[in-house]
C-alpha cells in the first residue's frame, strides 16, 4: 500500500519535463536562423567582392575594408545572439535540473518515507507557485521560489511577458497582443487559433463606438478581409455595427458592443499561451485539489458529530466548501478508524466493541484503561465500562 | 528515467561544443585570416578571395550540420518525453468545481504558510491577493514555532511552560504531552551525567502523575540502577535516537488539537492525495469521457481510491456480503461471533433460513438475528 508507483506518478510530470525543453528548442531555431541567414549573406557578399575585385572595380584596400565591414556585421549578430544564448543554457540546465529533480524521485521508495515527505513538500510549492503566476501574484511566486531555492523548477519569467499583454489589453489595448501573435503567427496556426480575428474584430468595434465610420471601414478593409473565407458570418454581423450606435439595445449588436468581451479575449489569449507553451490549460492546484477533496470526501465530512478535525474536508469553512460540488469517494473495502486514536484498526490493532455497540481500537482502550485502574469512558456517551467487557470485533 | 538523463547529456554535449566553437567565431576568424592575407601580400587578392569562398562553404556546411545534429538530438528527446509522461491531466478536471471560491481557496493557501511557519510568505501572499488572515491564528502559530525551534536544540523549557498552563485542556483531550516532557527533561539530565539533579527533578515533578503514569515512572526510576550504562541495560529504550522528533510531533499534534486545527497542512494533504489519486482519475476520465458523461458531475467516485493510512480519517464500513457502504438506514450489525454485516444482509440471510438461526457467512457459529446489535464506528 505505501509502495509507489513511480511510473504512475511520473507521467503527471509532463509539463514540469517539457517546458524548459521547447524553450531551448525555440531558441535555438530562433539561432540557427540568424547565422543561416547571415551564411547566405556572407556567400553573397564574398562572391561579389570577389567579382569587383576581378574586374577591377575593387582594389585590394577596398576589399581589406569591405572583409573588414563583414567582420563587423557578423560581431554585431554574435553580440545580439548573446541575450538568445543566455536562453539556451539557462532552460539547457534547467532541463537538467528538472530531470534530476525527477530522478530523485525515484529513488525514494515509500509514501510513509521522509524524503517523499521533503519532495511532495517542493512538488506543493511548484503547484502553489504556478496558481500564483497564474494569478499574477508574481511577487510571491518569486519570492517563494528564492527562498526555497527552487527558481529552477519554476517557469517565473514566462509569466512576465503575458502579464504585460494582460495588463494591456485589461487597458483595452490590442496592439501588444497582436504583436505577441504575430511573433508566434506559425505555432498560433497549427492549434487554430482564432486569437488574432478576436483582437482584429475588437479594433473594429472600438472604432465602431467611437463612431469613426470611416477609420473603422479602411481598418475592416485592410485587417478584416484576410479572414472572409473563414469568418464571413462574424464579418458581416460585425460590419453591421456601423448601422448601430454603441447604446443600442438590439442583439446581437448589444452584446458586440459589450465591455465584457474584453475579458473573454483575455481568457482566450491565456489558453492560447498556455498551449503554445505546453502549460495545462487550468492550473495545476485546481487539478490535483479537486483530485484530492474527491478522493477524501465522505459523507461523514458534512455530519458535526463525525467531525474529524485532521481531515482537510471536513473544515466546513475552507477546503470543505471548496469541495462542495464535488464527487464523493467511493469504497469496496472497510477501513475502520479509532475514533480516539486516529489510528486504523487491524490484525495489529484490533477493533473492540464496547457493551454500548461503540467500538474502538485496542491499543486506545488499553491505553487508556491503563491510565484509569482499568476503566473505560466512551468518549462519544460518556458509558463508563471495565475492560474486561469489551469484545473483539471482525471486520472481513 | 536514467535513459532520460543519458539521453539529455548527448543534447548537453552537442549544446557544449556549439558554444565553445562558437560558429560566429569560426566566421569571423577565417574572414579574418583572409584579409590579413591580403594586406600581407596585395597580389593575391584574387587567389585569396576564391580560397575564402571556398573556405566558408565547407565551414558553413559543417556549422549547419552541428546545428541539424543538436537540434534533432533535441526534438528525440521531446518527443521521447511526450511518450513518456502521458498524463492528460485535463480530462481530470471540472474547470467550474471552484467558481466563485477563488477567496476561499486563496485564505487556505495563506493559512497554508502560516502553518509552516513561513510568516513572511504568507503575509505577502495576502497582501498581493487582498486578504486580511486572521491575527489570532497568526499570533498562535509564532508562539508554536517559537516552541518548535526550542525543542529542536533540546530546551524542553518553553514545551513545559506552555503544557503546564494547558494542563486542564491537555488533560481533556487525554494528551500525555506534559508527562512525556517531563520524562525527557529527566532522561535528558540522566544522559549528562547529572543523576542528583535527575533525581532532584523527578522528586519534584513526578508526583502529581503519580496515579496516571505509575508504570512508566517505575521504569524511569528502575533506569537508576544502571546510571552508567543504560544503552546496554533493559532500559535501553527509554534513550530512544528520535526521541526529540518525536517530542516534537506529538507537541505540534497536541498544540493544533488545542487550537481546533489539524496537525498536518489540509492544503498539503488534500494536494499530495491528489497527486496520487490522479492516474486513476485520469484513467476513469477517460473512459467515462468515450461514453460521454463526465466524473465530476457524478455524486460519487465510480472507482475506489486507495488511500494510505495516514490519510484515512473516517471509517468506511463496506458490507462484505453487499459490497454496499453502511448508512443510517442499512447500518453495520455485528454477530454473536463478532462478525459484521450489514443490516440488510442480515436481514436476506435470515429469510432464507427456516428456523431462524442463520449461519455465519464468515464462520460456523449459528445465531438468531434478533441477537446482531448495532455497532458504531
Amino acid at each position: 500500500m505505501n509502495k509507489i508507483n513511480h511510473d504512475q506518478l511520473l507521467s503527471l510530470e509532463h509539463p514540469f519535463i517539457k517546458i524548459p525543453v521547447e524553450k531551448f528548442r525555440s531558441s535555438l531555431k530562433t539561432e540557427q536562423k540568424h547565422i543561416e541567414k547571415e551564411i547566405a549573406h556572407l556567400t553573397n557578399t564574398v562572391s561579389e567582392i570577389s567579382k569587383k575585385s576581378q574586374h577591377g572595380i575593387m582594389d585590394a584596400n577596398q576589399v581589406q575594408t569591405a572583409l573588414e565591414a563583414i567582420v563587423s556585421r557578423l560581431s554585431t549578430l554574435k553580440r545580439r545572439l548573446t541575450e538568445t544564448r543566455a536562453e539556451e543554457s539557462l532552460y539547457s540546465q534547467r532541463t537538467k535540473v528538472r530531470l534530476q529533480h525527477l530522478q530523485e524521485f525515484t529513488a525514494i521508495p515509500t509514501l510513509d518515507s521522509d524524503e517523499f515527505g521533503r519532495w511532495s513538500r517542493v512538488r506543493l510549492n511548484r503547484i502553489l507557485i504556478d496558481y500564483m503566476l497564474r494569478e499574477g501574484f508574481r511577487e510571491t511566486a518569486s519570492y517563494l521560489a528564492k527562498s526555497e531555492n527552487m527558481e529552477d523548477l519554476v517557469d517565473i519569467e514566462l509569466f512576465v511577458q503575458s502579464a504585460k499583454i494582460e495588463q494591456a489589453l485589461n487597458k483595452y489595448s490590442c496592439s501588444e497582443c497582436l504583436q505577441w501573435c504575430n511573433e508566434n503567427k506559425s505555432s498560433l496556426k497549427k492549434i487554430k487559433s482564432t486569437l488574432e480575428f478576436s483582437l482584429r474584430e475588437q479594433e473594429f468595434i472600438e472604432l465602431a463606438r467611437e463612431r469613426r465610420s470611416q477609420d473603422a471601414i479602411a481598418y475592416a478593409k485592410k485587417h478584416l478581409t484576410p479572414w472572409q473565407e473563414t469568418h464571413m458570418k462574424e464579418l458581416s454581423q460585425v460590419m453591421a455595427l456601423l448601422a448601430f450606435p454603441p447604446d443600442t439595445k438590439c442583439q446581437p449588436y448589444k452584446r458586440l458592443y459589450d465591455k465584457s468581451r474584453w475579458r473573454n479575449i483575455i481568457s482566450q489569449f491565456r489558453s492560447n499561451n498556455f498551449a503554445l507553451q505546453f502549460f495545462t490549460p487550468e492550473p495545476l492546484l485546481n487539478v490535483t485539489l479537486q483530485a484530492g477533496l474527491s478522493a477524501l470526501k465522505t459523507p461523514m465530512c458534512y455530519l458535526p458529530e463525525h467531525r474529524n478535525i485532521n481531515c482537510p474536508v471536513c473544515d466546513p469553512h475552507t477546503l470543505g466548501l471548496l469541495a462542495t460540488d464535488l464527487p464523493l469517494s467511493h469504497h469496496f473495502n472497510s477501513s475502520i478508524v479509532c475514533r480516539i486514536s486516529g489510528q486504523i484498526m487491524n490484525e495489529d490493532n484490533l477493533p473492540m466493541a464496547l457493551p454500548n455497540g461503540y467500538v474502538y481500537s485496542y491499543n486506545a482502550l488499553a491505553q487508556m484503561a491503563s491510565l484509569n485502574g482499568g476503566k473505560i469512558t466512551c468518549p462519544r456517551t460518556g458509558a463508563v465500562f471495565d475492560i474486561a467487557q469489551v469484545k473483539k470485533v471482525f471486520i472481513s | 528515467m536514467e535513459a532520460f538523463v543519458k539521453d539529455y547529456d548527448k543534447v548537453i554535449k552537442k549544446q557544449r561544443m556549439l558554444e565553445t566553437n562558437d560558429p560566429l567565431d569560426r566566421l569571423i576568424n577565417i574572414v579574418n585570416e583572409a584579409k590579413d592575407k591580403i594586406r600581407a601580400d596585395p597580389s593575391s587578392v584574387s587567389a585569396s578571395l576564391t580560397a575564402l569562398g571556398k573556405t566558408i562553404k565547407t565551414v558553413s556546411s559543417g556549422i549547419s550540420e552541428e546545428h541539424k545534429e543538436l537540434q534533432s538530438a533535441l526534438s528525440k528527446y521531446s518527443k521521447a518525453i511526450d511518450k513518456r509522461f502521458t498524463g492528460d491531466m485535463i480530462a481530470a478536471i471540472n474547470p467550474h468545481a471552484f467558481d466563485n471560491k477563488e477567496n476561499i481557496l486563496r485564505n487556505t493557501i495563506a493559512m497554508h504558510f502560516i502553518r509552516q511557519g513561513n510568516f513572511e510568505i504568507g503575509d505577502t501572499f495576502a497582501k498581493e491577493a487582498g486578504l486580511k488572515l486572521p491575527e489570532s491564528m497568526r499570533h498562535k502559530f509564532m508562539e508554536m514555532f517559537e516552541i518548535v525551534e526550542a525543542l529542536k536544540v533540546n530546551s524542553l523549557e518553553p514545551a513545559l511552560e506552555w503544557s503546564t498552563r494547558h494542563r486542564r485542556e491537555l488533560e481533556k483531550r487525554s494528551s500525555i504531552l506534559e508527562f512525556k516532557l517531563h520524562r525527557q527533561r529527566y532522561l535528558q539530565l540522566l544522559e549528562a551525567s547529572r543523576k542528583e539533579d535527575a533525581i532532584a527533578y523527578a522528586k519534584q515533578n513526578f508526583g502529581y502523575f503519580g496515579t496516571r503514569h505509575t508504570q512508566e515512572i517505575m521504569r524511569l526510576m528502575g533506569c537508576l540502577l544502571f546510571f552508567d550504562r543504560i544503552k546496554s541495560s533493559p532500559y535501553a529504550d527509554l534513550i530512544a535516537p528520535n526521541a526529540n522528533a518525536d517530542i516534537q510531533h506529538m507537541f505540534t499534534r497536541d498544540f493544533c488539537s488545542l487550537i481546533g486545527l489539524s496537525c498536518e497542512s489540509p492544503l498539503y494533504i488534500s494536494v499530495t492525495v491528489g497527486t496520487q489519486a490522479m492516474p486513476t482519475i485520469i484513467k476513469m476520465s477517460s473512459i467515462m469521457k468515450a461514453k460521454k458523461t463526465e466524473w465530476s458531475q457524478q455524486s460519487e467516485l465510480p472507482v475506489e481510491i486507495n488511500l494510505t493510512d495516514d490519510t484515512k480519517f473516517h471509517s468506511i464500513f463496506a458490507c462484505p456480503v453487499s459490497k454496499e457502504q453502511a448508512t443510517d438506514e442499512n447500518p453495520p450489525m455485528m454477530m454473536v461471533c463478532g462478525h459484521v454485516i450489514c443490516k440488510e444482509s442480515l436481514v436476506k440471510l435470515s429469510r432464507s433460513v427456516p428456523n431462524g438461526r442463520l449461519k455465519c457467512p464468515y464462520c460456523p457459529t449459528e445465531s438468531m438475528s434478533s441477537q446482531a446489535k448495532n455497532v458504531y464506528f
